[in-house]
């Protein structure tokens, strides 16, 4: 991965972590729903995975943060949108920050039930593999999400009919409150690849370098017509489950947040490398800023989607 | 017009649909080779490749949701589940990713999927045997398709194929050997149009399936004492037409709904609800439902016998009504 990319992977994060900070302020001052899951201290990871993918390619993504809308494209405005029910609003006020959906942009949209994704990946790749245009998709889910039958479902029938699927874990060691270890048979996610004999590959979710370079070997493979991959990636929730979350379960949770952040590393890596000065971090703020600003006040002038909306959209 | 079993009707429709439309896919346990394991898809394999007919593992949560990715792909997948019980199995698949999926993204998608779900057919104990139609007809999102004769088992399949959105097709098991003119070609059904199968006054009896079929015999006999009852036949039930229905019931003033499936809160409450709100002052007598009482179907088949409406229960419900 170049300097260029890994410059683009930190503006990205940096636009993605201040507009989410800013969602949870106006969530908490009661100018939006607190429906939003923050994905702070994982989006370096989702953002450097998807930075692996064609323009072509498509992804069914977790609940856990907006980066993955905002890494493909999406732009901030009908996000906010969406969580207003506000004209714009890309799911049109049906699914708010659960179903952000963006086609032109690859964007199939969430399940609202956890482990959804895996089985609609299946049938994506199975549309995929027919077209012949060498084209992958991926899901996004946690850790928690692997417990799911669909995960075991849809591993066994993606492997078997050797679709391009790509399985992408963000393990952050939490199910909302419950750790991995009381929950979950194995420690490492990426080990139960081998259940369906597919590669299980397990990487520093906080490397993006790294991200890139894995994602970059399974969507090869999947182009290839060789089948799934699972990879996970080893994360950082540095937030509770929801906007409200106080995380009373998790001791740690302040001193996670205060030494466990990957976004000021990354920062200072590429600044130790030279390839970022303090000025182009202003610069970059900055642009966010203005971008989120700039979504925060169309949204605001937006009118409420209208209440026969309720009614629609259920059939072709 | 050629003969032909319900069964092959529905073969038929598939094998055409699959010729005319390349995007047309059917998956499901044992269809491929083996043609299915009430050999409804017999032959297809052959024809149309693995690439276009394959089987799956039993795995009916993935089955049900890859039909969804690859309905919004542009794919056009029929899915057989092997019992329609097991649109239960895959709840959530059936209920939220087909049902839902268009709604929560906001009409982003078409999802044109057929589920072919073999209902019916008593004896084969509590998981088998269901009719459950009325969970989807209780559910938005889905449509449901219920066809009673050959004709119809390929005129609406081939609809449900073509529309752009999900529709479980209940093909009930006991009518596969059901034999009936079934039209050449291209012939389908529309969705939302009941038909009346017999024109009478007497009284109005809603059935379907294997439960229109003794109707119909209940009917005859009735029939000799003189007594004329119509009998409709919903055909699908989400969209469900209720005019005509209605209009029936201002012609008869009365009503019997025959279902095989749980009394409470099946499709014959619906109706009843709908007369109550929209004919009742056409209805001269008591609305009466004929259903399963609210157990499950047992396997031994005198005990089914006992609690599914036979043709005597419905003879003896027009003669109670009636008389």
């Amino acid at each position: 991965m170049d300097h260029t990319q890994m410059l683009d992977i930190f503006t990205t994060a940096v636009l993605v972590r201040r507009f989410e900070t800013r969602i949870v302020q106006m969530a908490m001052a009661g100018e939006l729903p607190g429906s939003l899951h923050a994905g702070a201290g994982q989006e370096i990871g989702q953002i450097a995975a998807i930075s692996a993918l064609s323009r072509d390619d498509y992804i069914l993504y977790g609940h856990r943060g907006l980066a993955y809308m905002i890494a493909r494209g999406t732009s901030l405005t009908s996000i906010l949108a969406d969580i207003a029910g506000k004209e714009g609003a890309t799911s049109r006020g049906k699914g708010g920050v659960m179903h952000v959906v963006d086609v032109p942009n690859g964007i199939l949209g969430e399940s609202g039930t956890l482990g959804g994704g895996f089985v609609m990946s299946v049938g994506v790749g199975m549309a995929l593999k027919r077209r012949k245009k060498n084209q992958a998709v991926v899901y996004f889910f946690g850790d928690g999400t692997s417990n799911r039958g669909t995960f075991h479902e849809s591993l066994n029938w993606a492997a078997v009919q050797k679709l391009p699927c790509i399985y992408f874990c963000e393990n952050n060691g939490y199910a909302v409150s419950v750790p991995t270890s009381r929950s979950t048979a194995v420690a490492d996610i990426s080990a139960r690849a081998a259940g369906y004999g597919v590669p299980g590959v397990l990487v520093d979710g906080n490397d993006p370098a790294a991200v890139h370079e894995v994602m970059h070997t399974a969507v090869a493979r999947a182009r290839a017509g060789h089948g799934p991959t699972l990879i996970e990636a080893k994360v950082t929730r540095l937030q509770g489950h929801y906007v409200a979350d106080q995380q009373t379960y998790r001791p740690d949770a302040e001193l996670v947040q205060k030494t466990k952040d990957p976004l000021p590393k990354l920062q200072q890596t590429l600044m130790d490398a030279g390839v970022l000065t303090d000025a182009q971090v202003a610069h970059i703020e900055a642009d966010a800023q203005r971008h989120i600003d700039e979504a925060v006040a169309a949204v605001r002038a937006a009118p409420l989607l209208a209440t026969e909306v309720a009614l629609q959209d259920l059939y072709a | 017009m050629p003969i032909m079993t319900y069964s092959k009707a529905i073969n038929q429709a598939l094998a055409e649909e699959m010729t005319r439309d390349e995007n047309v896919i059917l998956y499901g346990q044992d269809v491929a080779a083996w043609g299915g394991i009430f050999k409804v898809t017999d032959g297809l394999y052959q024809q149309f490749g693995e690439d276009r007919v394959f089987d799956s593992p039993i795995s009916e949560n993935v089955m049900v949701g890859a039909g969804v990715g690859a309905a919004i792909m542009g794919l056009r997948p029929v899915v057989e589940l092997q019992f329609a019980d097991f649109l239960l199995t895959a709840g959530d698949e059936v209920f939220f990713k087909a049902g839902m999926w268009r709604f929560m993204h906001g009409g982003a998608f078409k999802v044109p999927l057929v589920i072919r779900a073999p209902s019916g057919g008593s004896g084969f104990g509590p998981e088998h045997s269901a009719c459950p139609e009325a969970f989807v007809m209780h559910a938005p999102g889905l449509l449901c398709a219920v066809p009673s004769t050959p004709a119809d088992a390929k005129g609406l399949l081939k609809e449900a194929i073509r529309l752009d959105n999900p529709v479980v097709y209940c093909e009930h098991k006991l009518l596969y050997a059901m034999r009936g003119e079934v039209p050449e070609g291209d012939y389908t059904v529309p969705f939302g149009k009941a038909v009346v199968r017999r024109e009478g006054e007497a009284v109005t009896i809603v059935a379907w399936q294997d439960m229109l079929r003794r109707s119909l015999a209940a009917a005859e006999r009735l029939s000799k004492e003189g007594i004329e009852v119509e009998i409709v036949d919903p055909r699908t039930l989400n969209p469900f037409d209720r005019e005509t229905i209605i209009e029936s019931v201002k012609k008869t003033g009365a009503c019997i709904v025959v279902e095989e499936a749980y009394r409470t809160l099946g499709v014959g409450a619906e109706i009843g609800a709908m007369l109550l709100e929209q004919a009742l002052p056409y209805l001269d007598k008591p609305f009466k439902r004929l259903a399963i009482p609210d157990v499950p179907l047992p396997t031994s088949q005198h005990l089914v016998n006992a609690i599914v409406p036979s043709e005597d229960d419905i003879y003896k419900a027009v003669k109670d009504l009636v008389s």
